[in-house]
């Protein structure tokens, strides 16, 4: 663009006696113009009214505002991520869901909780051994009435037939699975390490209760059973304990 | 009963007695006070409300014989068998 402005000035020179005037005129002209385009940008906006300059400003401190804004959305959504597992732990205990203990189980909950003798439940005793556990392992009682809020007392009987002491540890299960929750074990034998001796036969109590919230939730409505199943293992030194429904023979 | 290879969430999570494990009876101790629990208990149809004075005597047996930790009953929720008949009225206005 600067170039014919350039050019000009020679053509002009060429010609300088017939068209000095229009050429002067012409070079002024284009000095001019060329003078004004080199001016910076704040002279050409004062020169284009007063409005443009504070326009300009408002438009970069809203910019300004919108990305603080973006920003602090985004670390929110990042320290949100954080705090969601506590508190999804939270809301589970609150509401009950996927078999977490129910907030405001505690053993002071036993002193003064009153039973709900309307609502009867039978509890239906289960008793198994791993494949390779030799004890024999059975309910005293298959099945017993409870009702929420009372303790009961349920026995087992195990029976060590072989003539070398077996160490047996147990672990239990409670169907139906929202029950479970509501099915408090006061004082039992599972989770520790139980020896018996060659021939030994013991009495095996279980004393628990059921939370007196049962008979208000409304999915317990039409539960009338629930079946209490311990299965024993054997616990030796230095020997894994084999999942259920594998045999290492 | 969990032999099933479901990965889902909905497992079930066992958890620990509230007051642990009771050691075990190797030598019969309260064996009598569970014989009488049973006995009361087939002969009440399994109903445990009608045999929980035979559940305490039992409790109250092994608390004897160190098989159990001692604990005043009314944590273990026999507080409506402990209270004598005439000091009734003074519990019911108890808070």
């Amino acid at each position: 663009m600067l170039l014919p402005l350039l050019l000009r000035p020679s053509l002009c020179g060429v010609q300088a006696s017939v068209l000095l005037p229009g050429c002067v005129r012409t070079l002024h002209s284009q000095a001019g113009h060329f003078l004004r385009r080199r001016l910076p940008a704040r002279l050409v906006a004062q020169s284009r009214g007063r409005k443009w300059r504070p326009q300009q400003d408002e438009w970069q401190r809203r910019n300004k505002t919108v990305l603080t804004y973006i920003a602090a959305a985004g670390v929110g959504m990042i320290g949100l991520s954080y705090a969601a597992v506590p508190l999804y732990r939270l809301y589970c205990q609150a509401a009950g869901l996927g078999g977490t203990a129910v907030a405001g189980h505690d053993t002071e909950q036993v002193a003064t909780m009153t039973p709900v003798k309307e609502r009867v439940i039978k509890v239906t005793f289960n008793a198994d051994t791993h494949a390779s556990m030799q004890w024999n392992f059975r309910p005293q009682q298959t099945e017993i009435f409870v009702v929420p809020g009372e303790t009961a007392l349920a026995f087992y009987r195990a029976k060590n037939p072989t003539d070398k002491p077996i160490i047996g540890i147990s672990t239990y299960n409670v169907v139906p699975f929202e029950a479970g929750q509501y099915f408090n074990k006061i004082q039992c034998f599972c989770f520790e390490e139980q020896r018996l001796n060659p021939h030994e036969e013991v009495d095996m109590p279980v004393f628990f209760y059921i939370d007196p919230e049962f008979d208000e939730d409304p999915r317990m409505a039409r539960v009338e059973t629930i079946t209490l199943s311990y299965t024993f293992f054997e616990a030796k030194e230095g020997q894994k304990l084999p999942l259920p429904g594998y045999s290492y023979n | 009963m969990s032999t099933a290879m479901n990965f889902g969430s909905k497992t079930f999570k066992p958890r620990p007695p509230d007051k642990g494990s009771f050691p075990l009876d190797h030598f019969g101790e309260c064996k009598a006070f569970k014989e009488t629990f049973m006995k009361c208990l087939r002969d009440n149809r399994f109903d445990n409300s009608k045999c929980r004075l035979q559940s305490k005597d039992y409790l109250e047996c092994r608390m004897d014989h160190q098989l159990m930790a001692k604990e005043p009953l009314e944590k273990l929720g026999f507080k409506d068998l402990l209270d004598p008949p005439p000091s009734q009225a003074d519990k019911d206005s108890k808070p």
